[in-house]
């Protein structure tokens, strides 16, 4: 098989999506979960550009990349935020803190 | 009124309301102190809301003078109003102006009022935003706006365990799912080199795998929001757990514009596959039963609510599954009617249940969950409330003169008109379940009027009228669309239009 950049790219993606979805299942610190998101999101990110690459669209596939890295930084703070309050409340900063609501 | 003019009002004015709103609430809090009289950011906010209603009136009727609606320039980013974003704007607006004026009473002296307010609008704003997009990336900027606020609104009760944990998990699987979303949204990129609907629809003709990927991620990732079952463990949670006003919302709206937001990417990839209408009915007999059957063992009201949203959903996707497989207008229209009377129909639920909640606990200082045992004889202490609650299950249980027969009745008329066996089958299916939902109906009808009261309700605080007029009004609108359901023809064909000439046909 011939290795060229979209080839390659593509591996990215698909290693840091497989890294990122096995993370959010594996892990239960709440902070590891939120990189996990992150993780996943920056897949989807060298999929936007590798997308412009392949349209030769270069410019749209950016600022669309832009965008999404600001809008993830807001989801990653709301998180951190909400596990702030989580280890306030429960002295505890992984999932097993959460068992609240098992029905 | 100019019709653009009255247009840009719409999508500015919640949005930049917002720090409006916010900013003149934590003034007013900081001069007065948090716990006292009545925070004047409420007014702002349904004085804004109204405003933007009154001008989508405006728009409405510009954007219903013919078929294409009315579009606007904003800097390089083309929104444009057409039935379905009329439609959606429309529903949005009723709902949140009633509940903001529901939690003016709900939401006083709570900490970060004014943010509640201000979130409130934000959300409303970030609906009718979605409604109007043109393009994919701009409909999940739009959703992902939405989804933001309501995470905040979700765990708004800070200090509360409970919500906590219900705004963690709703965040973390909300993410997940926009991923998903945004993935496929750079796949459609990948193989269409274009993002506008118009363009992708004609792009998206050939069955190329990368756009059958993108559908899937599409489902997938809204379905998330939407809470197709194996994705809806958020969703009990939430509903549970949010501020009653804000469930109402999350029920009433902010599933359904997930379900928008799917319907809209799928209808541009219509010509790709056969496989999303077989995908949709599958998921909503799917929705139906096991909302149905996790509804009838809860304890807790608004859990039971929560399930039974699932089940709504279903209809829902069976009618729209309907417009997809067999091209059935009917279906299309059934499903937005249903979509508009569930929206008050399930928001005069979570209303009334989030009073009885305030009256008994809330005002007394503490979250415990309204179980189903509070209700015992509620009706003898709170009359007005119990009989709204009581309409409510009523006409979600789908009783004749209510609101909520007559969109279930247009949707399983389309399933008829198919002809098919295996629609045949799935509507008789769904009105079996119709049947279903009634067992756990009709027993809070029968606790609201039957039985003691308890401890509990007899010392119960008094539910003032800001409260019960928001609650009258939804009553009154689920019987008048009940009695005369052609009201809302005009509003739910166009919103149908909307989604065949995204589709295509």
């Amino acid at each position: 098989m011939n290795i060229s950049i979209p080839v390659i790219a593509g591996l990215v993606i698909l290693g840091l999506l497989g890294i990122g979805l096995y993370a959010l299942l594996a892990v239960r610190n709440l902070i590891k979960i939120i990189i996990a998101l992150q993780i996943m999101v920056k897949g989807v990110l060298v999929a936007f550009i590798l997308a412009g690459r392949l349209q030769g669209d270069m410019v749209t596939a950016q600022s669309m990349a832009l965008v999404v890295i600001v809008a993830d930084t807001i989801v990653a703070v709301v998180g951190l935020a909400l596990a702030v309050q989580i280890r306030r409340h429960t002295g505890k900063l992984d999932t097993t803190a959460l068992t609240t609501l098992r029905r | 009124m100019n019709a653009n003019t009255a247009f840009t009002l719409v999508i500015g004015l919640p949005l930049l309301g917002t720090p409006i709103i916010y900013l003149l609430g934590r003034l007013w809090a900081r001069q007065n102190g948090s716990s006292s009289a009545a925070n004047p950011a409420r007014w702002l906010a349904v004085l804004i809301l109204v405003a933007t209603g009154v001008f989508t009136y405006f728009a409405g009727v510009g954007a219903t003078a013919d078929y294409t609606g009315i579009s606007h320039d904003f800097g390089g980013l083309t929104l444009t109003m057409d039935g379905l974003g009329l439609f959606l704007a429309v529903t949005v607006l009723a709902l949140g102006i009633l509940v903001t004026l529901f939690s003016a009473q709900y939401m006083q002296g709570e900490v970060g009022e004014e943010k509640f307010y201000a979130l409130l609008t934000a959300m409303i704003g970030a609906i009718i935003g979605l409604g109007c997009a043109t393009d994919l990336f701009n409909l999940w900027l739009w959703f992902e706006v939405m989804a933001v606020t309501s995470y905040f609104l979700v765990a708004f009760y800070r200090d509360q365990k409970a919500s906590l944990e219900a705004g963690w998990k709703y965040l973390v699987q909300s993410a997940t799912g926009s991923t998903l979303v945004m993935l496929g949204i750079a796949l459609a990129f990948a193989a269409t080199g274009s993002l506008r609907f118009d363009e992708l629809r004609l792009a998206a003709a050939s069955a190329d795998p990368l756009l059958l990927a993108a559908g899937a991620l599409f489902i997938i990732g809204f379905g998330v929001k939407t809470a197709l079952v194996p994705l809806h463990t958020w969703l009990p949670d939430a509903h549970s757990q949010a501020p009653s006003g804000i469930s109402a919302m999350l029920s009433g709206i902010v599933i359904e514009a997930g379900l928008v937001a799917m319907l809209r990417s799928l209808g541009i990839l219509y010509a790709t596959s056969q496989v999303w209408g077989y995908l949709l009915l599958g998921f909503g007999a799917l929705n139906l039963l096991v909302g149905n059957l996790m509804a009838l063992r809860q304890t807790q009201v608004k859990r039971l609510l929560a399930y039974s949203s699932l089940s709504h959903v279903g209809y829902m996707l069976i009618g729209f599954g309907m417009a997809f497989t067999f091209a059935m207008p009917n279906g299309a229209i059934g499903g937005f009617f249903h979509l508009f009377n569930h929206a008050l129909m399930k928001g005069l639920a979570f209303l009334a249940a989030g009073a009885l909640l305030y009256a008994l606990y809330i005002a007394k200082g503490h979250h415990g969950p309204l179980v189903l045992d509070d209700l015992n004889g509620a009706s003898k202490r709170y009359p007005l409330t119990a009989f709204c609650f009581s309409l409510a299950v009523l006409a979600l249980g789908g009783l004749p003169p209510l609101a909520g027969f007559m969109s279930k009745w247009q949707i399983f008329v389309s399933g008829f008109e198919t002809g098919n066996t295996v629609a045949i089958l799935l509507v008789i299916f769904a009105a079996l379940n119709s049947v279903l939902s009634l067992g756990y109906y009709a027993p809070i009808v029968n606790r609201l009027y039957r039985g003691q009261p308890s401890q509990t309700v007899q010392e119960g605080a008094k539910i003032s009228p800001w409260m019960a007029a928001p609650m009258v009004i939804l009553a009154l609108a689920i019987v008048l669309l009940g009695v005369w359901p052609s009201l809302l023809t005009n509003l739910t064909s166009r919103a149908a239009l909307g989604l065949f000439m995204l589709m295509g046909g």
